[in-house]
């Protein structure tokens, strides 16, 4: 019976390791998924002269996960005539932040860009997606690094801890 | 006299895994952690040896003072 309850706890915590592993795998994904995003809003606003609606919807069928369902949610929201682009973009936004592994830090760069959306003309308006592109390449970096350090480390701390908490209660 | 061997492995198996997280936990640059981990692991283990202790005390004190 207690051998039971071991391999529960054993598998329960390992469980939780890999998925934080997971989550940290997932962010450079998603952020280079997101320039890719940001990037063909440009070329579609800069060159296509396409609404932001439609854009999005071309966006979300681009790309792929979590951030093509941000555009889509974003899009549709802007399509069922809310009163402006900007409270489209924060609905995304939210629903974003749920279900993607980003951090505070991408939200608000993302949130800060929405603010200008819609507002200034094509050349202001590139100048502001470059801008956010700027900003996502630093923490696409980050994020790189932290992968690089973290991911192997929470595998092998929630075996190890399953481990420690299996020969502390037998 | 029943001396439990399983105390033995389980003092033995707390330090190998945690003698395996302080290196971990090194390897990643948290040597602050990796120290703390190891402190704790030393005072369970040495909370397991002050039970053992006792019982060899409360042991002594039955011979010598015929008590139970």
């Amino acid at each position: 019976m207690s051998w039971l309850g071991a391999v529960c706890i054993f598998i329960s915590t390992t469980w939780i390791g890999f998925e934080l592993a997971k989550k940290v795998r997932d962010r450079p994904k998603q952020l280079r998924q997101l320039k890719v995003g940001l990037q063909s809003l440009e070329a579609e606003i800069m060159y296509g002269l396409i609404p932001l609606d439609e854009a999005f919807l071309h966006l979300s069928r681009q790309l792929s996960g979590p951030v093509a369902e941000f555009f889509l949610y974003a899009g549709q929201s802007l399509e069922a005539s809310v009163s402006s682009v900007q409270e489209a973009w924060e609905n995304g936004l939210s629903h974003l932040s749920a279900s993607s592994s980003f951090k505070k830090e991408e939200i608000e760069i993302l949130r800060q860009f929405g603010a200008t959306l819609g507002r200034h003309d094509r050349e202001n308006q590139q100048k502001q997606i470059r801008l956010a592109l700027a900003h996502l390449e630093r923490e696409l970096a980050e994020a790189n690094e932290a992968q690089l350090k973290h991911e192997k480390m929470y595998k092998s701390l929630g075996i190890l801890l399953g481990l420690l908490l299996i020969i502390l209660l037998v | 006299m029943g001396f439990d061997v399983n105390v033995v492995f389980q003092i033995a198996g707390l330090g190998i895994v945690v003698a395996m997280l302080h290196s971990v936990l090194k390897m990643v640059g948290k040597e602050d952690y990796a120290n703390w981990v190891t402190l704790l692991g030393f005072i369970v283990a040495l909370f397991i040896v002050i039970s053992l202790l006792n019982d060899l005390f409360q042991k002594v004190k039955g011979v010598f003072l015929f008590q139970n």
